[in-house]
């Protein structure tokens, strides 16, 4: 969301590193980077303004306890007042519950709904989704349409005008436990529309009603998320289309403004693509303290412990064979960039060009891997030029494609070499966190 | 319509001149020492020698010599830098770009301090000139889509990309709207052929407007789609193609290859790019990436009627470098205007 801060405060940080006194003009420096990074993604300018003025302030004025260093004390800093930025945790409730999705148009409400629908029923929910757009032609058939993918339930009518009649209607016909209502886009300027989402507020008893955020939205967000939360008191954001180069900062002011927190964060365009949102993990992740927590669950949920051996990874010892199984594992677990985010590197650089394999090569290298044998495997030193066109024969590549894998190799065990060596200073540092927060 | 970038702007630019206004008699002390200006010998400063410092930090005997034998005085940057910090907020929280608001500001920055002013000249037609300057240069010019369309072979094939959630397909319906009225036949091509229920949104269109779709099965080849549609339009000759796409994240190196054998086997003669008034920062990266991979013809802009601030405007236009066609400010089919930048700066610093 906010990746380009967690650089920029690595480099103003680094100013600070082994002074026991704090430099006024290292956190003028550091303030002044933290303020381009959030206003480069969109954050409200009034906001990046009081959040950097307090920073400063705090920096400047607090005494740092003993024993902990300037830079640590000024990090220390930005955590907590980045974390009131991004909100509060929302915690999700399994009960019987109504979902009223609110947003401006194409912010992707509708893939949203099916999205939480899918969520909910993965969590053993019976869903079923109200189809309350009656406005934009086609709504109907994309909503049944994802609806019928998941096998949930949805109720609408393409042929009423009138949302308030749908809804009474679905609300009485359903009997499930988690109902969402999917409804019209609509920006806050539009006054009748604003009147229609407050009466299905009404006639839904919504237990929640979750305004939906496009990352790209501008400094625009805070005001449409002021008229929203004053129509139908938005008690959670949901941000979608992350997986594009926004970094969602105008959904941040939405937050600030609504008092509410960021419930999920859309991913991607298939409908598994939604994640829970946690805003300490979140941070601790931004300023390279890692977020072993997500990443613990994340492997419990998608993986077999065979599959990775973290702490083999993490010593070095690191063969073709777990190349291999980590590869199989990506599929399951997600990109790897992702993955790596969550480790506690300090924000230390990774090629990205070991990040960016995408999955059709990934697919060659398993079937490059599958023509070698298990010596090769356990030990890629004995790979030679005999053995590396023997490999490319059987696997039906070329030889560069065999070269390529094995130079991929290479870097990736050089990428987690750096993990374990280098930052002694950043687990003494998570250390500390953990006692403090 | 940015009713907002407006306020600011009037705001900035009404400070600029008061500052200049004060900067006037600070210098208008001075002359006492040269009473005899004229006679001033060439040598102290000959006209070479200031055009070469015009742009440093100008000297006293400099100024002096401006000020008292060319009845003009030199604007510091000194004068100029709160307000243009002023500026900076204003344009950052009217949604332009950072990168795009720094541009602006250095541009006004270079084209007025060190410059000279004549007394007596209007200290307003300065500060709107160079404020004008910077816009223009970001906006660009316009284009008139009917004579376009007039002067070219028919089917005038246009094609429509964007991210998702947009308004692609709204845009697409508004468009063959207006190029109706203008007395043009228009056939549309259903492209998206991968978000549920995106064939049956632009069909309804159709059907509302009068206007013939050309569709396949969700999931099908976009590119065949588009062909049909082209091949439809000439057999029954047809003025206008306009062809929709699914919305694509550029980053996406598939689905953008996808738009590229698009654009090669249709070869539009206009590709429009449609991004939304409320977008940020990320409006100018995507912009970007979309002019690098498939190419930006022309620039429309969606739910302006959302958002009264318009920097989104100029930070896509000042990313692509070409023009707005038209702008979208509302549901209707009618809510939909050609842009005209010189008439969009000039309504900008009018008086607000």
């Amino acid at each position: 969301m906010l990746d380009n801060l967690g650089s920029n405060l690595k480099d103003a940080l680094r100013k600070l590193a082994g002074k026991t006194v704090i430099d006024r003009a290292a956190v003028e420096d550091l303030v002044k980077d933290l303020q381009r990074a959030l206003l480069q993604a969109d954050v409200n300018v009034k906001q990046v303004m009081q959040l950097s003025q307090t920073i400063k302030k705090r920096a400047l004025d607090e005494q740092p306890p003993k024993g902990v260093t300037a830079r640590e004390h000024v990090l220390r800093i930005v955590y907590d007042e980045l974390v009131l930025l991004v909100g509060k945790t929302v915690e999700i409730t399994l009960g019987k519950q109504i979902i009223l999705m609110a947003g401006l148009q194409g912010s992707g409400k509708t893939t949203t709904t099916a999205k939480l629908a899918r969520f909910f029923k993965r969590k053993g929910m019976r869903v079923a989704v109200i189809c309350a757009d009656t406005f934009r032609p086609g709504a109907y058939t994309q909503i049944k349409t994802l609806c019928d993918r998941i096998q949930v339930p949805c109720y609408g009518n393409p042929a009423e005008q009138d949302a308030r009649k749908i809804v009474r209607d679905g609300l009485a016909s359903l009997k499930d436990e988690v109902i969402i209502v999917d409804t019209q886009g609509r920006h806050a300027l539009e006054d009748d529309l604003i009147t229609e989402i407050i009466d299905l507020n009404e006639i839904t008893r919504a237990t929640h009603r979750w305004l939906v955020l496009d990352a790209a939205l501008g400094q625009q967000a805070r005001e449409q998320a002021r008229r929203f939360h004053d129509a139908v008191n938005i008690d959670g954001v949901i941000i979608t289309k992350m997986d594009g180069t926004a970094k969602g900062g105008g959904a941040l002011s939405a937050v600030a403004e609504t008092g509410s927190g960021i419930v999920f964060i859309g991913q991607g365009e298939t409908i598994e693509d939604l994640e829970w949102f946690d805003p300490s993990s979140y941070i601790s992740r931004l300023l390279g303290m890692g977020d072993l927590k997500a990443l613990a669950e994340r492997v419990q949920e998608s993986i077999d412990e065979q599959d990775i051996d973290v702490n083999a990874m993490l010593s070095g010892k690191f063969t073709l064979r777990d190349m291999y199984r980590q590869l199989e594992a990506v599929n399951k677990m997600g990109p790897l960039k992702q993955v790596l985010s969550m480790l506690p590197m300090g924000g230390m650089d990774l090629p990205t060009e070991a990040l960016d394999v995408t999955a059709s090569k990934m697919n060659k290298y398993k079937i490059i891997m599958d023509s070698m044998t298990p010596i090769e495997l356990d030990d890629p030193t004995v790979l030679n030029g005999s053995r590396v066109h023997r490999i490319a024969m059987g696997a039906g590549a070329n030889l560069d494609e065999v070269r390529e894998l094995i130079k991929y190799y290479k870097m990736m065990k050089r990428t987690f070499k750096g993990f374990k060596g280098g930052e002694k200073g950043m687990q003494r540092l998570m250390k500390k966190f953990g006692k403090m927060s | 319509m940015f009713k907002a970038l407006k306020e600011k702007l009037f705001s900035a630019r009404k400070k600029l001149e008061n500052s200049l206004e004060e900067a006037k008699p600070e210098i208008a002390v001075i002359p006492d020492a040269a009473v005899d200006a004229d006679i001033l010998p060439e040598s102290v400063s000959t006209p070479a020698s200031l055009e070469s410092e015009r742009k440093s930090a100008p000297k006293f005997t400099e100024k002096l010599v401006s000020f008292v034998r060319d009845r003009e005085f030199i604007i510091s940057e000194k004068d100029i830098h709160d307000i243009l910090d002023e500026l900076e907020m204003g344009l950052l929280e009217s949604d332009v770009a950072f990168s795009v608001t720094e541009e602006i500001l250095s541009h006004i920055k270079s084209d007025l301090s060190g410059s000279k002013r004549k007394i007596g000249t209007s200290v307003d037609s300065i500060v709107r000139s160079a404020l004008a300057d910077a816009l223009l240069g970001v906006l660009g010019e316009g284009v008139d889509i009917v004579s376009y369309i007039k002067e070219h072979d028919r089917p005038v094939k246009i094609l429509f990309t964007g991210v998702n959630g947009t308004g692609k397909t709204t845009s697409i319906a508004k468009v063959a709207k207006f190029l109706q009225n203008n007395g043009f036949s228009v056939v549309l091509g259903a492209g998206d052929t991968f978000r549920a229920g995106a064939i049956e949104q632009i069909d309804v269109h159709g059907q509302r407007l009068g206007i013939k779709v050309i569709q396949h099965q969700e999931g099908s080849d976009p590119t065949a789609v588009l062909f049909d549609t082209v091949e439809y339009a000439r057999a029954h000759q047809i003025d206008v193609v306009l062809g929709d796409t699914a919305g694509r994240f550029h980053n996406r190196a598939n689905l953008m290859n996808q738009l590229a054998k698009i654009r090669r086997v249709i070869k539009p003669d206009l590709i429009v790019y449609v991004d939304e008034a409320v977008a940020g920062n990320d409006a100018v990266i995507r912009a970007e990436e979309f002019s690098k991979s498939v190419g930006i013809d022309a620039v429309m802009l969606t739910k302006v009627d959302m958002d009264p601030k318009g920097g989104a405007a100029i930070s896509i236009a000042h990313a692509v470098g070409k023009p707005l066609l038209f702008i979208g400010t509302g549901q209707a089919y009618e809510d939909v205007m050609a842009f005209n930048p010189s008439a969009v700066v000039a309504d900008l610093l009018g008086d607000a």
